[in-house]
């Protein structure tokens, strides 16, 4: 019995993907935020591949009408990084001012900027008081982005 | 001087079921009183079995005719509890003796300790529950019962106090609360406060809330206070709230109070506000908490007591802080003049931002963010701090100001800051702010909710606007209050304030939780203590309306600037973005922005460039 699943395996060609990262990261670019969260918690070298932030740049962006001036990303690696603005502001900002998630909708310029003037008073507040960044200081002001709807 | 806030309200309304189930259980494990209201609480099917069980044991004939089944054998028992509990209730309050007696006065500083002892009477004791869950005892002569129950009905003096039935039959007094309270009650003209007849009060008025027993009606007809409690209670073991009347009362007797104020009456004042504390109970949220803070101011203003002293700096920080990240009203009032400042920064080189209300410095990593990827790149960004000085030795001001170069530096925009300590406004002078010839540096100057602080002393507005044309800015932003609190009548003032305020907690209510909220409801009370209880140049909450301070501007030489469309999508989708936001509305008017809830605007966003100056032109 066992010989015969070997022979059948050793048929198989056999694509690992961990072996070709470049594709790897290729599929989780189109990936939409919560895959990609779920996508870094498989093993090891997925996850540090999913904490590239590039690839957060990409979803951040991904449905910009126009892409964002190449200043903007200087600014926010400064501010906490891309991953960082995903989660804190894109993704609230997203669910609360578009549709349903699976609709993809092209944001406007006024609401990227929107998203970074918040990132940015989020970064600031995260500061405190001696002007070293506290990483366990909740960004407090950016709470009523993250809680849910009252109806 | 901070004000208690009315948590105790909630923690002791809810859960009487639940309390008086206690009671019953521990006293049904006691050997006392197996005593229970007929409404059937709806708590632990143990202890409703419990109840069943000894209901049908022996029980007093004539208590249950009137809905009370009280086993013969526990009386005795009742009476004993009921005699403690006048005791107690007698301890507590200082003046009374017999609670039968003259005008109660009370501790006027006191007012918060009183209003305290008074919730936490309402949050009983399990004693004191298992005497509220009795019914009233027969006494001795079951001919006492009857003629008791029925002459509250009777009686003609609205205030007569029926805690509890069951006293009644303990001393033959019918508890009035004084005389006085009688005739100033009946004095108020048009009988605001009474509407219709005794009984038509009785059968509507509850100062009961939801009760889930009878007997949890009895805890809120306080004697002390002077509550309007008919007719007798004990025959209705349901008693629901009609709490849409109580709040055109509550209405009523706001305003009849601050009436009384006006008019010096200060007994029929002093009168007033207690009811109002009382009926503000049978409220819920928006409402109470308004109804509480303005009573409370009322009472300062009555008792003229009001803290010298300024609320401390950081507190005031702290408390602002809190209102900031609860509702959009700051952050509205940020972004939009940050836009109209972006706007008119359009190809300048250096700029300068003059800010009269640097508190936290909340507004600014938004505009130096902008400024920072705006095409062409950041211009050198320079901001001067004004602020009140602080009491404590920190100075805050050059603390927000590292924390501002600290953001700067990491995005990379160059930098300068100074912070300015003054007390007030009218201090400051264009010289002293250092300020650079126009050619090389372009002048803003930003203004959120201090303006209206300089109408408290004559000639300081128009000296710090003529102070503000010598910077000679490019624009001038202006975020103030949409209301006018600085009417010349008092009554009008307070008229103005309640539905301004009123407002304003209804919209805090959608948003989320604990603590964040109740610092911006004090936040919000400190201005309402301010409007109503102060006056002169303590008095510095002295907000006007969009169009006075148009015309002010207008009469200084200035010209508005409209606020373009930018501006207005980015409030739009900021509001979208806040939890509960359904009701915030932003508006156009002429160029200004004002942001309300509903159809009442709140807060309003104008912007002013020099009369005769066009934004961007060369000269």
């Amino acid at each position: 019995m066992k010989l015969n699943i070997m022979e059948e395996e050793e048929e198989r060609p056999k694509i690992f993907i961990n072996d070709h990262i470049d594709i790897l990261v290729e599929i989780l670019k189109r990936l939409d935020g919560q895959s990609l969260g779920v996508a870094a918690c498989v093993c090891r070298l997925w996850s540090a591949v999913a904490r590239n932030d590039s690839l957060w740049e990409h979803l951040c962006f991904r449905h910009v009408s126009s892409p964002p001036p190449s200043s903007v990303r200087p600014v926010v690696v400064a501010l906490g990084g891309y991953k960082r603005l995903y989660m804190v502001c894109v993704r609230p900002v997203l669910s609360r001012l578009g549709d349903s998630g699976l609709v993809r909708r092209v944001w406007t310029r006024n609401e990227v900027q929107l998203s970074l003037s918040l990132f940015c008073v989020d970064y600031y507040e995260r500061l405190g008081g001696s002007g070293m960044i506290s990483s366990d200081a909740s960004p407090s002001s950016l709470m009523f982005l993250c809680k849910p709807v009252n109806v | 001087m901070k004000r208690e806030h009315p948590n105790p309200h909630h923690t002791h309304l809810n859960p009487l079921a639940d309390a008086s189930m206690a009671a019953s259980c521990s006293s049904g494990a006691g050997s006392s009183a197996g005593v229970y209201p007929k409404q059937e609480i709806a708590a632990g099917k143990a202890a409703k079995m419990w109840e069943e069980e000894h209901q049908e044991a022996g029980m007093d004939e004539l208590l249950a005719v009137l809905g009370y089944k009280v086993r013969s054998s526990d009386m005795a028992g009742v009476a004993q509890k009921l005699e403690q509990l006048e005791e107690a209730m007698c301890i507590q309050q200082d003046n009374l003796s017999q609670l039968a007696s003259d005008t109660v006065h009370y501790n006027p500083s006191d007012l918060s300790t009183w209003l305290e002892s008074m919730l936490s009477e309402l949050n009983p004791p399990t004693s004191f529950d298992s005497v509220m869950a009795a019914p009233p005892p027969p006494a001795q002569n079951p001919p006492t019962i009857d003629e008791s129950f029925l002459a509250p009905a009777e009686s003609s003096t609205i205030t007569s106090i029926d805690f509890p039935d069951q006293k009644k039959h303990q001393s033959s007094t019918v508890f009035e609360e004084s005389s006085s309270f009688d005739s100033d009650l009946k004095a108020i003209p048009g009988k605001a406060i009474y509407s219709g007849t005794q009984l038509e009060s009785s059968s509507r008025e509850s100062k009961r809330l939801k009760p889930s027993s009878g007997s949890s009606s009895d805890l809120f007809s306080i004697p002390s206070i002077g509550a309007f409690n008919p007719a007798n209670e004990s025959s209705r073991p349901v008693i629901l709230v009609d709490s849409q009347e109580n709040g055109i009362r509550l209405v009523h007797a706001l305003m009849a109070c601050a009436d009384a104020v006006q008019q010096n009456n200060l007994d029929l004042a002093e009168a007033l506000v207690k009811q109002i504390n009382y009926l503000a109970l049978s409220q819920a949220g928006a409402m109470r908490k308004v109804a509480t803070f303005f009573a409370q101011a009322l009472a300062r203003r009555i008792y003229r007591v009001y803290p010298e002293n300024p609320l401390d700096h950081s507190l005031s920080d702290m408390l602002q802080m809190h209102f900031y990240e609860t509702c959009p009203y700051l952050k509205f009032a940020h972004f939009t003049a940050n836009q109209a400042i972006l706007e008119a920064f359009q190809g300048k080189k250096r700029v300068h931002v003059i800010d009269f209300s640097m508190n936290q410095g909340m507004q600014w990593p938004a505009l130096m963010q902008a400024l920072a990827l705006r095409p062409g790149g950041p211009p050198a960004f320079r901001l001067t701090g004004i602020g009140p000085p602080s009491t404590d030795n920190s100075d805050h001001l050059q603390e927000v100001g590292w924390k501002l170069a600290q953001l700067a530096e990491t995005i990379h925009v160059e930098f300068e800051y100074r912070g300015f300590v003054a007390n007030s406004l009218a201090d400051l002078d264009a010289s002293m702010l250092e300020l650079r010839p126009s050619e090389v540096e372009s002048v803003a100057v930003n203004s959120v909710f201090e303006l209206h602080k300089l109408l408290s002393r004559p000639g300081a507005i128009e000296k710090v606007l003529s102070v503000v044309k010598q910077m000679g800015p490019e624009i001038v932003t202006v975020v103030e209050q949409e209301a006018n609190h600085n009417g010349p009548v008092f009554l009008d003032r307070f008229t103005e304030s309640l539905h301004y305020y009123s407002t304003l907690f209804d919209s805090l209510e959608g948003s989320v939780n604990g603590q964040d909220k109740v610092m911006s409801e004090v936040y919000l009370g400190n201005q309402i203590f301010n409007v109503v209880a102060c006056e002169g140049t303590d008095r510095f909450e002295r907000h006007e309306t969009l169009a006075q301070w148009r015309t002010r501007f207008g009469s200084a030489g200035f010209a508005p600037a409209h606020l373009g469309s930018n501006a207005f999508k980015q409030a739009s989708m900021l509001l979208a973005l806040f939890a509960g936001g359904d009701g915030y509305r932003v508006e156009e008017n002429n160029g200004c922005l004002l942001l309300g809830w509903h159809t009442r605007p709140l807060i309003a966003t104008s912007a002013w460039q020099l009369a005769g100056k066009k934004l961007g032109a060369t000269h």
